[in-house]
C-alpha cells in the first residue's frame, strides 16, 4: 500500500501553511511618507504585522496584505490612503 | 527478595503502577477505584514514588492532563470506572488515536441507570471500539503485573496504543489476596524509560500536533492504527513470555485455555467469574462431561485465531456474558467470539448467557446449569436457544 | 525599549498567510502576543476561529514555528496542565499558552478552566472574546451580549429577539479563583496588551489569565476599516473595561475622564441594531453598575 503520510499520527512537519492572503485584496494602503509621523500606530494595529519597522520608519508590504483599511483609518497624520486594487 | 502482601484488587493496581514509575498521575476518586487513588496519593505523601501527582476535578480534566503529559513526553497512569470512562470519551478516544501510550486501570462498574455502584464490565466493554488495548483480569496478582506488562505493551514501537486494565469493581477491587510484589530493579530492568520519537509537543522540535486533516489522510491514519492493534496481539503474547522469564510467573496471554484438550464442548467466561467456573468444570468433568474453559483476556485487539483454534472442532459451546449488547440481545463477547468462527467449516451451536449484572453473583450453580445448557445443544446438534439469563433460571 | 521595538525585534512564530476575516483583531492579538511570548512556547489552539483559519495547520503542514496543537473545545486547560507538569518535572521553562475563544473558555471549557486555576497549574491562558463562535457561524455564547442578534439568538420578523441573557462577567469569576494575575486587554491598546502579556509570563505560582475583547468584524456587522476603532469605543465608554488583578489587588489601567455613551458603541454593529430604547438603557445601566462595582474593588 503506498503512503502520502510517513507518520503514524496526525502531526504537521513539512513546513509552514501559508495562504496567499494578498490576493484577496480589493484596495491597496498607499504611505504618504512627507505626512507620516513616524508615530508607529499602523505598524501597531496592522493584523497581518504587514508594516515593518525599518529604523525610525515604517514601509508598507504588500505580500499578504489584506486591504482591511485599519491602517489608513487609525493614521492620525492621515497619511494612508487607501487605492483600489489594479485590475489582473 | 520480591515481598508478599495480603492486599485488594485497588492497591495490586496501585502498586503496579507505582512500580512502573509514571511521571504524571491524574486520577479522579470514583467508586470502587477511589482506594486506588487514595493509595497512590498516600505513596506520593510518604515518599515512595516521585510522580507528580494532579488532583483533577473530574475524569474528563484526568484523561486531558494526561494527553497533554503524553504529548510533551512523561509516562503516565490513570484508573476509573463506569460514569467516569464515560465522561472522558472524548479525550479517551483521541488517546488512542494520538498514539499516545497512557495506561488506565478500569475498575469495571455497571452503567447507570438503573442507580448501581457494583462490578461488571459494561463500562469498558461499550467503548471498545475507541481504539484502545483492552485486557480482563482474573486476580489480584494478575492486576499487578499485569500494570508492568501494560506500560511495556503500550509503548512498544510496533503497538504506542494506550492500554487498559479491567478487573471487576469490588470482585477483584475490594478483595484480598496473597500477592507477590516484584522487586524495583528488576521491573526497571524489564520496563526501560519511555521516550517518544512519533509525536511530541517542544520547543526543541516544534510540529503541529493534530492539524484539520483532510479525510486521504485520516484514512492512512486509521489504517495504521488497525496495523498497531493486529500487532499488540503478537506484542501482547512476547511480552507475557518476557515477563514469565524474568519474574516466573504468566497469565496466559491473548486467552487462557482449561482442560481444553480432550474437551467435546467449551465455556467461554471473561474476568474474576472465571474461578467459579473452573471448580464448575471440575465438577461437571467428575460426572463425565468433557467440557472445557476458554477464558478470554484480551477484548482488543480480539484473539480471533486463538478462539478459532480451540473452538473450531467443539461440539457446541457456551458464552457468558456479564454484560449486554443492546440490539443483539445476546452479549458482547458472545458476539465476538461467534464472528471468529464465521470461516469454520460448519456452524457449531452456540448459546449466549447472560448472568451476574448490577452484582447478581455468579455461583457455581449458574455455571453448572450453563454447562448443561451447552451439553443438550451439543447433543442436539441443533443451534442453541435464545439467550438464557443465568439469574432468572437459577 | 518601546513598545514598537520591541515587537519588531519579537519574532513573527505565526504563518504569515492565515485566513482570517479581512481587519480581523483576533488575528492582531494573536501576532502581538506570541511576539511576545517567544519561541521557548508550545500553544492550544482549540477549535474557533484560529484554528479554523490555520493556526495549527493543514494535514502534513504546521500554521505556527513553534509547538502547536488543537485541544478539545471543552479541555484545553487541563491539556495544558499536563504538559506544564511534564516540563515542571524535568525542569525546562517553557511558556505553555492556551489562546482560546469564549466558547471554549466560557462555556464548553470552563470547567477544566476553573480546575487549573483552583489548582494553580501554571499556565497563561488567553481568552480572545468575540462574543460567540464566530467561525462556525455567529452562535451564541455566554459571553454574547444581552440583546444581540446570533444565528441561535436571531432577531424576529417583528424586530425583537436577541440574546436574552446578560453576558457572563467571566472576567470577574477568574478574578474570584484568587489566582495570581488576571487582567482584561483590548487590541485597540496595543502597548498595554504587552505589558499584561510580560506580566503573565512572570507569573510563578499559579495560572495567569488574560480576557481580550474583541469585537468581531464579521459576525458583529462592523466595518473591517473601524474594527480597533469600535474596539476603543468599548473601553471609552466603559463597556469593556481595562483592568488587572495581581494577587487581588484591583487596578484599573484606563479610566476614560469623558466616557461616551454605550450607544455609541452599539451603533457600531449592526448585531445591536434591533436593540429598543428600554434595551439601549439597560445596558447602559448595566454597564455603569459594573463599571461602578470595579471602583469599589480597586478601592478595597
Amino acid at each position: 500500500m503506498k503512503f502520502n503520510s510517513d507518520y503514524i499520527v496526525p502531526i504537521g512537519c513539512e513546513g509552514i501553511y501559508e495562504i496567499n492572503t494578498g490576493k484577496w485584496r480589493t484596495k491597496k494602503p498607499v504611505l504618504n511618507r512627507e505626512k507620516c509621523s513616524r508615530c508607529g500606530l499602523c505598524f501597531l494595529y496592522c493584523p497581518v504585522f504587514s508594516i515593518e519597522k525599518m529604523g525610525k520608519d515604517y514601509q508598507i508590504t504588500y505580500d499578504y496584505c489584506k486591504g482591511c483599511g485599519i491602517c489608513a483609518l487609525e493614521c492620525p497624520k492621515k497619511a494612508i490612503t487607501m487605492v483600489p486594487e489594479e485590475e489582473k | 527478595m520480591p515481598k508478599i502482601e495480603v492486599m485488594n484488587g485497588n492497591k495490586a493496581a496501585a502498586v503496579g503502577a507505582a512500580l512502573s514509575r509514571p511521571g504524571i498521575i491524574a486520577a479522579y476518586p470514583i467508586t470502587p477505584q477511589t482506594p486506588l487513588v487514595e493509595y497512590l496519593t498516600q505513596f506520593s505523601a510518604d515518599g515512595m514514588i516521585d510522580s507528580t501527582m494532579s488532583e483533577v476535578e473530574s475524569e474528563l480534566s484526568a484523561m486531558s492532563v494526561l494527553t497533554g503529559a503524553s504529548l510533551a513526553g512523561s509516562r503516565t497512569f490513570t484508573a476509573t470506572s463506569s460514569q467516569g470512562l464515560s465522561l472522558m470519551y472524548e479525550p479517551y478516544f483521541r488517546a488512542s488515536t494520538l498514539r499516545l501510550p497512557v495506561v488506565m486501570a478500569v475498575a469495571n462498574r455497571e452503567m447507570i441507570s438503573p442507580q448501581t455502584l457494583w462490578g461488571g464490565p459494561q463500562d469498558s466493554l461499550t467503548v471498545r471500539d475507541a481504539g484502545w488495548l483492552q485486557i480482563y483480569v482474573e486476580d489480584n496478582q494478575e492486576i499487578l503485573d499485569m500494570m508492568i506488562q501494560a506500560f511495556k505493551i503500550a509503548e512498544d514501537k510496533r503497538v504506542l496504543l494506550p492500554v487498559n486494565i479491567c478487573y471487576d469493581g469490588f470482585y477483584l477491587s475490594h478483595m484480598a489476596e496473597k500477592v507477590i510484589i516484584p522487586d524495583q530493579d528488576k521491573v526497571d530492568g524489564f520496563l526501560p524509560a519511555y521516550c517518544p520519537e512519533h509525536i511530541l509537543l517542544d520547543p526543541k522540535r516544534p510540529m503541529a500536533v493534530d492539524p484539520l486533516t483532510n479525510g486521504y489522510l485520516l484514512t492512512e491514519y486509521r489504517y495504521k492504527h488497525m496495523q498497531a492493534q493486529q500487532n499488540a496481539l503478537a506484542v501482547i503474547e512476547e511480552t507475557d513470555r518476557e515477563f514469565t522469564n524474568v519474574f516466573g510467573r504468566s497469565h496466559g496471554g491473548l486467552v487462557e485455555t482449561y482442560r481444553c484438550q480432550d474437551c467435546d464442548a467449551v465455556m467461554v467466561t471473561m474476568g474474576s467469574m472465571t474461578g467459579a467456573a473452573r471448580e464448575a468444570v471440575d465438577a461437571a468433568r467428575q460426572n463425565g462431561k468433557n467440557i472445557g474453559l476458554l477464558k478470554i483476556r484480551a477484548v482488543r485487539p480480539f484473539p480471533q485465531t486463538k478462539v478459532f483454534e480451540v473452538l473450531k472442532d467443539v461440539k457446541a459451546f457456551g458464552v457468558v456474558d456479564r454484560n449486554v449488547s443492546f440490539g443483539w440481545n445476546t452479549g458482547i463477547i458472545y458476539q465476538e467470539t461467534r464472528a471468529s468462527l464465521y470461516e469454520n467449516h460448519t456452524v457449531i451451536p452456540s448459546i449466549p448467557f447472560i448472568g451476574g449484572l448490577g452484582g447478581e453473583d455468579l455461583t457455581m450453580e449458574h455455571f453448572l446449569f450453563a454447562i448443561d445448557r451447552i451439553y443438550e445443544t451439543a447433543a442436539s446438534g441443533e443451534c442453541g436457544p435464545m439467550t438464557i439469563w443465568l439469574n432468572k433460571e437459577v | 525599549m518601546n513598545v514598537m521595538d520591541k515587537l519588531a525585534a519579537g519574532q513573527e512564530l505565526v504563518s504569515p498567510g492565515i485566513s482570517a476575516c479581512v481587519g480581523c483583531n483576533v488575528e492582531l492579538t494573536l501576532r502581538t502576543v506570541l511576539r511576545v511570548l517567544g519561541p521557548d512556547t508550545i500553544l492550544a489552539i482549540p477549535p474557533g476561529c484560529m484554528g479554523g483559519v490555520g493556526v495549527v495547520g493543514w494535514d502534513k503542514k504546521s500554521g505556527c514555528k513553534i509547538p502547536v496543537f488543537f485541544p478539545l473545545l471543552d479541555n484545553v486547560a487541563s491539556m495544558l496542565a499536563g504538559i506544564k507538569l511534564h516540563y515542571e518535572r524535568v525542569g525546562r521553562p517553557v511558556n505553555v499558552v492556551a489562546f482560546a475563544g469564549d466558547g471554549a473558555t466560557v462555556d464548553a471549557g470552563f470547567q477544566c478552566l476553573s480546575g487549573a486555576a483552583e489548582r494553580g497549574d501554571k499556565i497563561i491562558y488567553i481568552c480572545y472574546d468575540n462574543e460567540g463562535y464566530m467561525n462556525t457561524g455567529y452562535q451564541r455564547s455566554a459571553s454574547t451580549t444581552k440583546g444581540a442578534w446570533t444565528s441561535t439568538t436571531p432577531v424576529g420578523s417583528d424586530g425583537k429577539g436577541g440574546k436574552k441573557q446578560h453576558k457572563k462577567d467571566f472576567p470577574m469569576i477568574m478574578a474570584m479563583h484568587d489566582i495570581p494575575y488576571m487582567a482584561t486587554a483590548n487590541p485597540a491598546y496595543i502597548p498595554d496588551m504587552v505589558k499584561k502579556v510580560e506580566k503573565a509570563m512572570k507569573v510563578k505560582d499559579g495560572l495567569a489569565y488574560i480576557h481580550v475583547y474583541n469585537p468581531c468584524v464579521t459576525g458583529w456587522g462592523i466595518k473591517a476599516e473601524e474594527s480597533i476603532k469600535t474596539a476603543r469605543m468599548a473601553v471609552e465608554s466603559n463597556f469593556a473595561p481595562l483592568y488587572e488583578v495581581e494577587n487581588g489587588k484591583f487596578r484599573i489601567n484606563v479610566t476614560p475622564k469623558n466616557p461616551i455613551s454605550v450607544r455609541e458603541f452599539l451603533k457600531k454593529c449592526k448585531k445591536f441594531s434591533h436593540l429598543s430604547e428600554e434595551e439601549i438603557a439597560e445596558l447602559q445601566r448595566t454597564t455603569d453598575e459594573k463599571w461602578n462595582r470595579l471602583k469599589s474593588l480597586c478601592a478595597l
